[in-house]
């Protein structure tokens, strides 16, 4: 037999707010099942912004950190910057002396616009 | 001088505490060192792609331990962390024998039959057995050590978690995967039993209170770990069949590794690189 | 790092229904600067298109990571040895975000990443022309991270504003990483640059041996060299901005001048910017030779591949063992 209780499923609210943004996780809400989960999560959570596509995940159906795990699963030593911009920074100078320019993100990110022949 | 001690230049004021931290230091560098390397040839090998990606990050981590023992080596004096690690000879080494194991058959550039089976076995050990070493270190005299063990240990625990996990599950799937994670724990009970060892050096580094617990009770506690992941435990005693690595017995393995990881290195030395 | 190419005798697969009012409609989406997700309706040439582009860039990342991967427990110092491994792992990385792009858009097909990778493993998805060459020494391991890695942003970057949304959210991931890969490249040769002569030694001839297989990154310029080329039908769709010619005169102009500055020469006595025409003047490399590369007949597409299929065949097993979840776990 089918409790009452039941109509009050957790769903996780994921959207999109623009085509280069991920997916985001906005809140969860309650609803039986997730037809009308989406259909809530449009009005709860699309009524202020702009959002070009929605997600709902049951909650149950997430496997998610532990709190055991968020404390220790997520600690990294500070010692990594062999693989971040942060190792490299000292190029600027060596290529400011052969009169070139750094290569680093706004340069880079630059480069999507290409001469028409 | 069981007292904690603050400085390098304290810890060379005794000499035979100064050799018993030389040798822990070595051991700690050099195991992390070889068993990195070994997980550096498998980059692009793994099972599926997302594997690759997460082994690579434990590798570089336990790589990045190394270098940060080859520098509390270096503060010594011994040695540049570099030269520690790409310029000594075998028998200089002290990493566990099975630690320098080959990964498989073949060679990482050509033919590599690795197998999956010995990197999981080897791995999960050699993380358990790490946590309890690192444990103690991080209760041991020698100040410096013990801070970096105690930073180690905060990344170590999701290595540890993710080679329990895979050994959990290939331990309970398939017959063909029960059986060769069977077959590489047998193997690994004959050769495994150096890398639990403290070397000839035992006695000083525990009287002088580098560790907090000595290598009896560490090898208890490592057997009481994987009992609860193994399925069967191998009949009779852990072995080390190639001898001890601690006191510098290597295999040709070893010759293979540090030929390639300082192939670049020895082309020149002189060179900045 | 990748770039789209043909070899101009590739395999189409059946033609879908075709459907005029949904396809207009779809070319005024482009039109407008939409984006297409992987459940919208789209032309069966788009989502060919897509699949062929996206499955052979991230089967490029893959087969990328052996040429610089052999350089990986040889690096000679601890701090390049940790590098290195994590802009090979990076590769990989990428690798996996593309294939995962490319196996959502095979789904109406029904294939999956193993049938990815048996099409690698016989020879049916190419990959990139770069990777079938040797790599002789630890400055090729700087020069695949330099030159052939910028070669690799000029060609992505291009893409930012793909008209296909997974491929662009995974690019725009994929290119922010490869600010750090093109430090790493050239600090490796930077410190080759300026160190001793035998250093300067291996660099120069690494450049020299790497010039074709860069000039031919890019593909050629247009399809009468090698047969067909599908450059129109990416720009048609808004997959991709520019032409393979456009690409490569970008290239020059970005690194020419660093090459220069480091002392470096490139076997072509003939390159200059031309001042009037506005661009790069060069010698051709050999665009049979490209054709055989990208057919699997270059000097280490045998080999390369070899790997890719032992790792393969060798940990079937794993995948075989894992494939139902496990109990009790």
């Amino acid at each position: 037999m089918t409790k009452e209780s039941d109509f009050y499923q957790i769903y996780e609210v994921f959207s999109r707010r623009g085509n280069k943004a991920p997916m985001q996780h906005q809140f969860s809400l309650l609803a039986p099942n997730r037809e009308m989960a989406m259909m809530m999560a449009q009005e709860n959570f699309m009524r202020r912004e702009d959002v070009i596509d929605l997600w709902v995940v049951k909650q149950s159906d997430i496997r998610k950190m532990t709190s055991e795990e968020r404390q220790n699963m997520t600690n990294r030593l500070d010692n990594k910057d062999y693989r971040t911009t942060k190792g490299y920074g000292y190029l600027r100078q060596k290529w400011k002396e052969k009169e070139q320019g750094m290569l680093d993100e706004k340069e880079i990110m630059s480069w999507k616009e290409v001469k028409k022949k | 001088m069981s007292q904690v001690v603050e400085t390098a230049e304290h810890a060379k004021k005794d000499a035979t505490y100064f050799l018993a931290l030389k040798e822990l230091l070595f051991q700690l560098a050099d195991d992390d060192l070889l068993i990195a390397f070994r997980g550096s040839e498998w980059l692009g090998l793994a099972p599926h792609v997302e594997e690759d990606v997460a082994y690579s990050s434990i590798t570089q981590n336990t790589m990045g331990h190394a270098v940060m023992y080859y520098n509390l080596l270096e503060e010594l004096g011994i040695g540049t962390a570099d030269l520690l690690a790409h310029d000594r000879k075998s028998e200089e080494r002290r990493n566990g024998i099975y630690l320098e194991k080959r990964n498989g058959e073949g060679n990482y550039l050509d033919e590599p039959y690795y197998d999956w089976a010995l990197a999981v076995v080897r791995n999960y050990f050699y993380e358990a057995f790490k946590k309890i070493k690192l444990e103690a270190v991080a209760n041991g005299s020698y100040k410096p050590l013990a801070n970096v063990a105690r930073k180690v240990l905060m990344e170590h625990h999701y290595h540890l978690a993710h080679w329990k996990l895979w050994i959990k599950q290939l331990g309970s799937s398939s017959d063909e995967a029960k059986k060769r994670i069977q077959g590489r724990v047998k193997e690994a009970w004959e050769e495994f039993a150096d890398v639990l060892e403290l070397g000839k050096h035992a006695n000083d580094i525990r009287s002088h209170n580098l560790v907090s617990i000595g290598e009896e009770e560490m090898k208890d506690r490592w057997i009481d770990e994987v009992r609860t992941v193994l399925v069967e435990i191998p009949d009779g005693s852990l072995g080390k069949k190639y001898g001890s690595g601690r006191n510098g017995d290597h295999t040709q393995d070893l010759e293979q590794a540090v030929n390639t990881l300082a192939e670049v290195y020895n082309s020149d030395k002189t060179a900045a690189w | 790092m990748y770039n789209y190419v043909e070899d101009g005798d590739s395999k189409t697969t059946a033609y879908v229904e075709h459907d005029q009012e949904k396809s207009d409609a779809f070319m005024a989406r482009i039109e407008a600067g939409e984006k297409i997700e992987a459940d919208d309706w789209m032309p069966a040439d788009y989502r060919q298109a897509l699949i062929k582009l996206i499955s052979m860039h991230g089967i490029s990342e893959i087969m990328g990571a052996l040429p610089e991967k052999e350089w990986v427990p040889k690096a000679p110092t601890l701090r390049r040895k940790l590098g290195i491994m994590a802009k090979v792992q990076d590769e990989m990385g990428h690798g996996q975000l593309l294939l995962r792009v490319a196996e959502d858009l095979m789904k109406p097909y029904g294939k999956t990443r193993e049938n990815l990778m048996e099409d690698l493993l016989n020879g049916d998805l190419k990959f990139h022309n770069v990777f079938h060459m040797p790599t002789k020494t630890w400055a090729d391991a700087g020069m695949v991270g330099w030159l052939v890695d910028g070669a690799a942003i000029i060609s992505q970057t291009n893409m930012l504003d793909a008209s296909y949304g997974p491929y662009q959210r995974a690019l725009q991931r994929i290119c922010q990483e490869e600010v750090f890969h093109a430090q790493h490249g050239e600090s490796i040769i930077m410190a080759l640059a300026e160190g001793n002569q035998y250093q300067r030694d291996i660099l120069q001839e690494s450049l020299n041996r790497w010039w074709p297989s860069l000039l031919m990154f890019f593909g050629p310029a247009s399809a009468e060299t090698t047969g067909s080329s599908k450059q129109d039908i990416m720009i048609k769709y808004k997959i991709r901005k520019s032409t393979n010619e456009e690409l490569r005169q970008a290239f020059l102009s970005k690194y020419m001048p660093r090459v220069f500055s480091l002392g470096l020469t490139v076997p072509d006595e003939t390159i200059r910017y031309d001042e009037v025409e506005e661009k790069w003047i060069y010698k051709q490399p050999d665009w049979d030779e490209f054709k055989q590369i990208i057919r699997n007949n270059g000097p280490r597409s045998k080999e390369r591949l070899r790997l890719r299929e032992i790792a393969y065949e060798n940990n079937r097993w794993v995948r075989q063992a894992l494939a139902t979840e496990p109990v009790n776990v």
